[in-house]
């Protein structure tokens, strides 16, 4: 036979695939579980942008897929996706949030105290070299406050619209099984505020950066002080077909709240995700308080940046212009060379 | 206050254009009040007023970007009847792409500045349904000409072009479909005087030879007495005085437009 | 009586991956683009086992419209064995159990991403498009929920003006794949990124396509027997590449689309597109009977 059409490519594929598996080795159950363990804000992380809490199946997709961050999310979508909703947990107020770390810039105090809580924030980013050398690097123990903070705490937003400095949004009573849902619905616009609020949840976290910071460096319209940051746990209450509620687990929280002043008042963003991640909730809160009266095609506009802080769909767009791109190039290049010849002096060769 | 003044008609026919009662407020600024109009076949209206008097946010509704608060709008044309106002965004669109023409101050708000200015002629000509390559370029060229606009330059972008050049393919994109209606927001300003007085021939030109009707708005009384058969003067939103312009510039009643008058005087 | 016996037992994967409720709204969606040609249609797009942009909207056409017994032929610029084909081709056929083809005859239905096969389809098939963009307005107005608006309005004002000022420019209209179309006389679409000589096929077509655009989350649809027309001035005639006189190095097959083979000695050579037409005109000069569909396009020239 003259010509054998080759099949290499679905070898090709197949072999690439284990080439990039077989440079992590095993996957174990073990592998898994300190994953888990040892980088709880990575899976923070990942799970707020897959929006699905599982520790456990996170911390799967990360060993799976190597670290490659997108990846493990899109692995986590696409699993996520096919499953059942089984149940709409009911509604949480921030004051019922159990809180691990809540701060406000905005007062030097404020009701219910500053609890700084775990954080980074003050410590000296020294790179602990010594392990490299054999040392164990030891955390040290954590001497527990006089008096303990209260775990629940008021919504300094509250306070605020007591005092007349705030109007809060209006209270909406749509029924948890009636909240719209972006992973089952196309998101469009005008947006609806509950799909805005997810998709900001769900939001890559470089992306929501990269787009808040623009705004706050001055591509925004308002400057954001911190009103209220907290890490907390959000209690899990599902209703038994006969009625009775009870918990089914606490689930890790992050929200920020920003303000910026705006006439006599001030102006509110939210933002909030599942797993603790500060940057993303502080920048998409940013996003959120620019966005009202944002210009169409700005960084602050809606559209613009719920389309471009989706990490599925940016970096899967991304990686797509890997693939081969030959038809479409011919058919421009034909239109590109027959243009050339049109305007050249020269006349056409002879068929 | 509401001043009624009933003008004199130059011609004996049915108004083309009626305004009656509109009004727009912007939150607690009140842009128009209760000003009502008429526009004959043919003729000019001329608008005065200081700058924020609501002459261009009156020529927007009358345009139909804008919705007033209030007030009613009527042309007398076969396509439409009824009040303007009320028609939906598709209606508004074709009848504005059909049959009315606006050229604005800022030609931003009326061009394309990137696309080619014979582009920015032809674009109209293709909302109205054209669809013959070699019509839209002679009917493009043609508007050119008639606009007195260089025609070697034809395919120039207007960002490449002076203030005045923008303002002749604001015209000509205006007159290319021979509109009904011809709005015009101070069309001149911002202009040097010898370039001013050169778009002001060309549309007083074009007005003789096609008997356009025209709106026209100025803070400049120059520029309307050069062209309006009749003026509206208005101050804060409101119609202060109307009437025929020799009328207005020679025997202003008002006291505002005593003043403006002989302030340009 | 217990749960166990109640219910299925728990499976990691639903048939054909997605789940009852993701295709029940994509099957809603297929018939109100059916209804509605060339419309586009909003839908939830689920995420799949790929990267969006891969063809993950086709998928999850394919994986609702799939069944045992559909032969699914899968092709990515012209060729079966493209790698990202194979990978889709494989998928498909691992969560549906269907069986796979590279014969456009065989296809029941068939997915492709940047192309439509040289033999005819017939009412029977369905071509699934992979569509990177469905916004045939994102050149002249990125923003969709105004672009939504145009549409609605038939306001392809700005869409004509482009082809105007790309004559005025380059003296041709420089559009090269995803040739903006009106269809059936109301909505401009974007064939996806097919070639020029790959739109006439759509016109009046026995089968039926479906456009889908994952990431961009729209499904679009040309019925049978609808009217496809590229946009084009009523004196500017529509041209397709001048493909129409090449001839395949390795298969001989003249008159169709063609990849470009740059050569060490600055020329270039060229092969057919559609690989399996190729392969099937090589087995018959070799004298295996090979069964040829009647091709759209006839010595270059579309019939
Ligand atoms: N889009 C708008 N939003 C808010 N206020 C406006 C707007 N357009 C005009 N105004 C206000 O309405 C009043 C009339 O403005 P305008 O019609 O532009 O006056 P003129 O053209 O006579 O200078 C002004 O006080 C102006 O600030
Ligand atoms: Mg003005």
């Amino acid at each position: 036979m003259a010509y054998v059409a080759t099949r290499g490519g679905e070898r090709a594929i197949e072999q690439s695939e284990r080439l990039f598996r077989s440079a992590m080795g095993e996957i174990t159950e073990d592998r898994v579980a300190e994953i888990k363990k040892a980088m709880p804000y990575l899976i923070d992380r990942v799970m707020g942008e897959a929006s699905l809490y599982d520790e456990d199946l996170a911390a799967l997709a990360l060993a799976q897929t190597g670290g490659e961050l997108f990846e493990a999310v899109l692995v986590l979508r696409a699993w996520r996706t096919t499953q059942p909703r089984l149940h709409v947990a009911e509604p949480i107020g921030q004051d019922e949030l159990f809180t691990h770390r809540r701060i406000s810039a905005a007062f030097k105090d404020i009701p219910g105290g500053q609890v700084l809580g775990p954080t980074l924030d003050y410590s000296h980013r020294v790179l602990a070299t010594e392990v490299l050398n054999g040392s164990t690097y030891a955390p040290e123990k954590v001497d527990a406050a006089d008096k303990p903070s209260p775990a629940y705490q008021p919504s300094v937003a509250v306070w605020q619209a007591e005092n007349d400095l705030l109007d809060l949004p209006e209270r909406d009573e749509t029924r948890p099984e009636d909240i719209p849902d972006v992973t089952r619905e196309p998101l469009l616009f005008p947006s609806k505020r509950a799909h805005t609020l997810q998709s900001l949840a769900r939001a890559e976290t470089g992306g929501a950066l990269a787009l808040g910071y623009a705004a706050m460096r001055g591509y925004g319209q308002a400057h954001p002080t911190v009103n209220e940051l907290r890490l907390a746990e959000a209690e899990i209450t599902v209703t038994h077909p006969k009625g009775t509620q009870f918990s089914a687990g606490r689930v890790k929280v992050s929200q920020a709240e920003v303000v910026s002043k705006k006439g006599e008042k001030l102006e509110l963003g939210f933002a909030a995700t599942m797993g603790w991640n500060e940057v993303k909730c502080i920048s998409a809160a940013t996003l959120d308080l620019n966005s009202k009266g944002a210009e169409k095609g700005s960084a602050t506009e809606e559209e613009f940046y719920l389309y471009h802080t989706e990490g599925v769909e940016s970096s899967g767009f991304c990686i797509h212009f890997k693939l081969p791109h030959y038809v479409t190039f011919q058919s421009s290049l034909d239109a590109m060379r027959n243009a050339k010849a049109k305007k050249s002096p020269k006349p056409e060769p002879a068929e | 206050m509401t001043i009624a003044i009933e003008a004199p008609r130059l011609v004996k026919a049915a108004p083309l254009l009626t305004a009656q009662n509109v009004s727009k407020n912007y939150g607690d600024v009140q842009a128009v009040r209760n000003v009502s109009a008429e526009v004959f076949p043919g003729e000019v209206l001329g608008i005065v007023g200081e700058s924020g008097s609501g002459k261009s946010t009156f020529l927007r509704m009358l345009n139909l970007e804008e919705t007033p608060d209030a007030g009613t709008y009527t042309l007398d044309l076969p396509e439409v009847d009824g009040n303007l106002f009320e028609l939906d965004r598709f209606a508004r669109r074709m009848l504005c792409a059909k049959r009315i023409g606006i050229v604005y101050q800022n030609p931003h708000l009326g061009l394309l500045m990137k696309h080619s200015s014979s582009g920015n002629v032809a674009e109209r000509l293709l909302v109205a349904g054209e669809r013959r390559f070699s019509v839209l370029r002679e009917k493009a060229q043609e508007a050119l000409e008639a606009s007195e606009f260089p025609i070697e330059r034809l395919d120039a972008p207007p960002i490449e072009l002076s203030g005045g050049m923008q303002q002749r393919v604001q015209l000509a994109k205006a007159i290319a479909l021979e509109p009904a209606l011809l709005l015009l927001d101070e069309p001149t300003t911002g202009l040097d005087v010898s370039v001013q007085a050169l778009v002001l021939d060309t549309l007083k030109r074009l007005q003789q030879e096609r008997k356009i009707t025209m709106v026209i708005v100025s803070h400049d009384l120059g520029v309307i007495r050069t062209l309006a058969d009749r003026v509206m003067v208005m101050r804060r939103g409101e119609v202060v005085e109307a009437g025929l312009a020799d009328q207005i510039f020679q025997d202003p009643q008002h006291a505002y437009t005593q003043q403006l008058v002989h302030a340009k005087l | 009586m217990s749960l166990s016996t109640l219910t299925k037992d728990w499976e990691p994967m639903s048939y054909g991956f997605l789940d009852a409720s993701a295709k029940r709204e994509i099957r809603r969606k297929m018939l109100k683009a059916v209804a509605v040609p060339g419309c586009q249609m909003p839908y939830a797009s689920r995420e799949v086992p790929m990267a969006r942009g891969w063809g993950t909207g086709g998928l999850q056409v394919s994986l609702t419209l799939i069944n045992p017994k559909t032969t699914v032929k899968v092709i990515d610029q012209g060729a079966d064995d493209s790698v990202n084909a194979a990978s889709i081709r494989r998928f498909l056929s691992r969560v549906s159990g269907a069986p796979t083809t590279l014969d456009t005859l065989d296809a029941d239905l068939i997915q492709s991403r940047h192309r439509i096969p040289e033999e005819k389809l017939r009412e029977d098939q369905v071509l699934v498009l992979q569509v990177p963009n469905p916004e045939p307005l994102r050149p002249v107005q990125p923003n969709m929920s105004i672009a939504r608006q145009m549409h609605a309005d038939a306001d392809y004002g700005r869409m004509w003006l482009q082809l105007y000022e790309q004559i005025v420019r380059s003296g041709r209209v420089m559009q090269g794949a995803s040739y903006p179309s009106m269809v059936n006389g109301r909505h401009v679409m974007t064939p996806s990124p097919i070639p020029r000589w790959d739109v006439p096929k759509l016109h009046m077509a026995k089968h039926l396509t479906i456009l889908s655009a994952g990431r961009e989350k729209r499904i679009h649809a040309v019925p049978p027997y609808t009217r496809v027309e590229p946009l084009v001035f009523d004196d500017v005639p529509y041209k397709v590449e001048e493909h129409g006189d090449l001839t395949c190095f390795r298969s001989g097959a003249k008159g169709f689309f063609m990849n470009e083979i740059p050569q060490d000695d600055g020329s270039s050579t060229y092969e057919i597109s559609d690989s399996e037409y190729g392969v099937k005109t090589i087995k018959q000069a070799e004298g295996t009977e090979t069964a040829f569909g009647e091709s759209w396009y006839q010595d270059g020239e579309m019939s």
